[in-house]
């Protein structure tokens, strides 16, 4: 069953939205929607929570981040992340092949969680973003909207590509003490992943969910 | 006469003109002060109920709150509404007994054993942050004991905090304890550092013979902690933070 839209807000005025309405998802408080200048933040004055946040970042230059994130993903995740060397043997590794390691050695599970964490919901996240930004751009219906919509929002929760970065670098220090080790192209990627998601993640989903019923 | 505040933006509803008009015969049951005469029950803020209105918890769609029973999805993304989240607390409770549980064997069985031609070596959680500190990498050593020490048992105590108030319907520090949610839903999944870093060194130092690491028990426990703690706030509904004046409310 779906629940009914509602009707124009009561006063009248122009709605800067569809709605008109705006919940704090923290506290329940009600706003009235209103536009935002890019970069304005509205916090919630009861609770504190941001309500919401103005999207300066146009859709091209959404889609033109999301690619880049596309590109440095693939690059972090297949070329290695270090080298050691020691006694004169070379040791490459990708997160791959770490986490390949990781299940060979009996450890599936956290195999698999850190195959999800740090590959697949990343992944996923990016991915997902594309699909519905792409027709967006092309100014074309999102097809599977909702699902695709629904799935990034879960996805965001569990991708931990900042934290994954952050371990490589304790890695490299606990294992500097006994070789030598030289910083792979992958460490490269990952930093600049990490930027260029962050960028992607403070676009928001709210404004894509706007637009994309426009063009229903 | 338009209802709405064109300064604050706050407007009275239909809704709260309906009950202007006929308050409530029956007095509030709590018996705090004056009873309340119409507007909105919250004093301060009016609240999704007070306008019939409820939030989807994926899509953030408005809707106007469905009446009558059945199960009623929200008409944008499709997930189920619900004014609070299921069974927030009851669940809240089983993911932290969950992840308090599984604290002890995360510290104290070892998380990985690394092998040399000198022999074997097992490491676990607080050994590691030891290692880090005394080979001089101090800032690193503090970075880890905050991730995988400070975070979960500070994650664990807050949200039983949060989740015992919300039981309670308490109204003690209510800005306070949104805040502190917040800070938990933010710094959550930083404890997951030191998975990564086992399974890396897994996948880096393997020299046949001469070194080598290999994951422990202790990781798998660890790695379920972080995800419980995580679960646990997902669940956690911090709307209870704001009880309503009304006790079925």
């Amino acid at each position: 069953m779906s629940a009914a839209l509602l009707p124009p807000p009561p006063d009248g005025g122009a709605p800067a939205g569809e709605q008109g309405y705006l919940l704090c998802e923290e506290c329940d408080a009600v706003y009235r929607e209103r536009a935002l200048g890019s970069d304005a933040l509205l916090r919630c004055r009861r609770c504190g929570a941001t309500l919401a946040r103005g999207h300066g970042l146009p859709l091209d230059g959404q889609l033109a981040l999301t690619l880049g994130a596309l590109v440095v993903f693939l690059i972090g995740s297949l070329s290695p992340i270090v080298t050691l060397e020691l006694q004169g043997i070379h040791s490459e590794a990708t997160l791959l092949e770490a986490t390949r390691e990781t299940w060979q050695s009996g450890a599936h599970l956290v195999a698999l969680l850190s195959l999800a964490t740090a590959f697949v919901f990343p992944l996923l996240v990016i991915a997902l973003r594309l699909w519905v930004l792409l027709p967006l751009v092309l100014r074309r219906p999102v097809p599977l909207l909702a699902p695709v919509m629904r799935l990034e929002h879960w996805m965001l929760r569990w991708s931990m590509v900042e934290v994954f970065m952050l371990g490589v670098l304790i890695a490299v220090v606990r294992s500097a003490g006994v070789t030598h080790v030289v910083l792979g192209a992958g460490i490269f990627a990952y930093m600049a992943l990490t930027v260029l998601l962050t960028a992607v993640y403070a676009a928001g989903l709210q404004g894509l969910w706007a637009l994309a019923e426009q063009r229903r | 006469m338009p209802p709405g505040c064109r300064a604050c933006g706050r407007w009275r509803s239909s809704a709260d003109e309906r009950r202007t008009a006929a308050p409530k015969a029956r007095a509030s049951p709590r018996g705090e002060g004056a009873p309340r005469q119409g507007g909105p029950v919250n004093e301060r803020y009016p609240v999704a109920a007070d306008l019939g209105l409820i939030g989807c918890g994926v899509c953030a769609l408005v809707v106007a709150a469905p009446r009558g029973p059945g199960a009623w999805r929200c008409p944008r993304c499709g997930h189920g509404l619900h004014a609070r989240k299921p069974a927030s607390v009851q669940r809240t409770f089983a993911w932290l007994a969950t992840a308090v549980l599984l604290y002890l064997p995360a510290n104290l069985l070892p998380v990985m054993t690394t092998a040399s031609v000198l022999g074997r070596e097992s490491h676990t959680i607080v050994g590691g942050i030891i290692e880090l500190w005394t080979t001089g990498s101090r800032e690193l050593a503090i970075i880890v004991f905050v991730a995988s020490i400070a975070v979960p048992l500070l994650k664990i105590a807050s949200l039983a905090l949060l989740a015992y108030s919300a039981q309670r319907r308490s109204r003690w520090r209510q800005r306070e304890r949104a805040a502190l949610y917040r800070l938990v839903e933010t710094v959550g999944h930083w404890s997951m550092l030191d998975v990564f870093v086992v399974v890396l060194l897994v996948g880096m130092v393997h020299f046949g013979v001469v070194a080598s690491v290999q994951p422990e028990a202790g990781l798998l426990a660890f790695g379920a902690v972080v995800v419980g703690t995580m679960l646990a706030s997902a669940s956690f509904d911090p709307r209870l933070i704001w009880p309503r004046d009304d006790p079925h409310g």
